[in-house]
């Protein structure tokens, strides 16, 4: 398969920050998931594959095509920004309209692809309403709205799951999923792994600017599954239960946490852990709080993966 | 011209109506447009004021288009277009930064120098008719006894087209300074009531490195009487000059910030 975004020792500094680092890439159509924690440099990425900066080194092309100021390209590139901001004073059917008319359609076209835009990110009914007024989630599917409006055959989505409810969020990734059917490229970002998941198996890591591994998702999740996981444990005896962990050989550290009461355990084997949980509450007449894996995040896991 | 450069400059200014159409409908809805519509009206109410006093025998003998030409080289000239063309110019380039929207312009086939162009038209349009309304309102109400006089009609033509003149040019000048600086208003504020204000005044060729001395240039010179003496005075260049100079002012404004604006990288903070 032939290359659609090509990255060349691409490089990025903000003053003495460190933006994204010697980043050579090849992205194919299809799905392709950027992963990484907050401030790994995602948006960096997508900002400079959608022109927005320009890079210190390095190149970005797409379709072969620079990408810095090449106006042209933007009638099939459809990008969805992470930020939250709008030209509040029109309504949502204004501000769809007037940036489709930048692509120089014409009225008729204009109104029948705004319309079918709103249909898609369920907006049809409060299209009339200021954008002011917009809740966090609709002005999330706004945005993917005037991304995925014009048709483009490229469609790159900075963290689109962002501010959206558990209905929201499985909507828009069978959409991404429909319109890599229809033989569309998608890019989409995010920080939290299960996300990505659901949309591709096709994966790029990204950390601390440099791009940390990329391929298939199985990958990621059979390093994961080696990674030693901690859970707290909020309950009615904590001693008690602490006792009863040490026997399992999967258990491999267990401290308390004074502060919030909690008992923190470190296992290498997740599954068998929460299974044997259940069994332990009931014998020993523990009545449990709460249930939380503190380090279940991105962050964690490339720490780990790093060698932190 | 080959067909390819036709299609580009036909592309070009259908790019400019498009962003023009999109910014001139979305800046009449903005708090900032209410608030200068306001302030643009204010000669209205004190021509109203005016005539109210001339009724009531307060001042009767002070002609209409006396006062209505005072309100024009003070108000109007020294502070109202500076106003709006200083908040208007810089918030082309610069409202797209700070309210991060900069993103759904330049992800368009439009290119940079079609969005700076198509947004200057459409804030120099908004500022122009609300000026202009200003003006007419005022000179109606203060020469409501000699509105039959059609020689004053003159007078009010010539004001609006050197005021139209004026937030053509100072509108040019500050989007170029939004273009290039970050705090550009209080660059602007400096500009407009030191710069404009004092530099005019200088006497032989240093006034000319000021717009508001072409401006003024095109209209009547106030008799210096009994201030003759004084060194600092405006010293007019000719109509033909000074009409040469501020649509030149505003094309090599325009041209810069064109031109910065499709180079310049500009980061939105997060």
């Amino acid at each position: 398969m032939t290359a659609v975004i090509q990255t060349q020792n691409l490089s990025k500094w903000y003053g003495n920050v460190l933006g994204l680092s010697d980043v050579t890439l090849q992205i194919e159509p299809g799905i392709t998931g950027i992963l990484g924690p907050n401030g790994a440099g995602k948006s960096t990425f997508l900002k400079l594959i959608t022109g927005q900066i320009k890079p210190n080194i390095g190149r970005v092309m797409i379709h072969g095509q620079k990408v810095w100021n090449n106006y042209a390209l933007f009638a099939q590139i459809g990008f969805c920004p992470e930020q939250d901001s709008f030209y509040e004073e029109l309504t949502g059917w204004q501000f769809l309209t007037n940036l489709l008319k930048l692509h120089h359609f014409s009225p008729e076209k204009i109104n029948e692809k705004a319309e079918k835009a709103m249909d898609i990110v369920e907006l049809t009914k409060d299209k009339d309403r200021v954008i002011r007024s917009y809740s966090r989630g609709m002005r999330q599917r706004l945005k993917v709205a005037q991304a995925i409006a014009h048709d483009p055959n490229i469609i790159i989505l900075d963290e689109p799951l962002n501010g959206l409810d558990p209905l929201g969020r499985r909507k828009i990734i069978r959409l991404i999923k429909e319109y890599k059917g229809e033989g569309r490229m998608i890019v989409v970002s995010s920080h939290v792994l299960p996300e990505i998941e659901a949309m591709t198996n096709r994966i790029i890591l990204i950390h601390q600017g440099k791009i940390f591994a990329q391929g298939d998702i199985h990958y990621i999740r059979d390093l994961i599954e080696t990674h030693p996981h901690i859970i707290s444990i909020k309950c009615s005896h904590p001693r008690l239960l602490a006792e009863k962990f040490i026997r399992y050989d999967y258990v491999l550290k267990v401290h308390f946490d004074l502060q919030k009461k909690s008992l923190l355990v470190e296992t290498n084997n997740r599954d068998k852990f929460f299974s044997l949980l259940p069994s332990l509450f009931r014998e020993n007449h523990i009545s449990v709080e709460e249930i939380t894996s503190p380090d279940d995040n991105l962050q964690a896991v490339f720490d780990y993966l790093i060698g932190k | 011209m080959t067909q390819g450069d036709t299609k580009k400059v036909s592309f070009f200014f259908q790019s400019v109506k498009d962003v023009f159409a999109f910014f001139f409908s979305l800046v009449k809805k903005v708090r900032k447009t209410k608030i200068f519509f306001f302030i643009s009206f204010l000669p209205v109410f004190m021509a109203f004021i005016v005539k109210f006093s001339q009724i009531f025998s307060l001042a009767r003998n002070i002609e209409g288009i006396y006062i209505f030409n005072n309100m024009i080289m003070t108000f109007y000239m020294q502070f109202l277009i500076l106003i709006l063309a200083l908040f208007y110019g810089t918030s082309v380039s610069s409202e797209e930064l700070e309210g991060k929207t900069l993103t759904y312009l330049t992800t368009r086939p439009v290119s940079k120098s079609a969005i700076i162009i198509g947004k200057y038209v459409a804030y120099t349009g908004l500022v122009v008719i609300m000026t202009i309304l200003g003006v007419v309102f005022s000179f109606l109400v203060l020469n409501l006894n000699e509105l039959y006089e059609l020689s004053l009609y003159q007078i009010l033509f010539r004001d609006v087209a050197v005021l139209g003149l004026g937030l053509m040019c100072y509108t040019a000048f500050f989007t170029f300074v939004g273009t290039i600086l970050k705090r550009s208003i209080m660059f602007g504020l400096i500009f407009s009531f030191g710069w404009e204000n004092v530099i005019q005044y200088f006497p032989g060729s240093t006034q000319k490195f000021t717009i508001v001395h072409y401006l003024k240039s095109l209209l009547p010179s106030p008799s210096t009487g009994r201030f003759s003496f004084l060194l600092f005075r405006l010293e007019p260049s000719s109509t033909g000059n000074s009409v040469f100079m501020l649509f030149l002012i505003t094309g090599v404004f325009l041209v810069l910030a064109c031109v910065l604006f499709t180079f310049k990288e500009y980061i939105m903070e997060d």
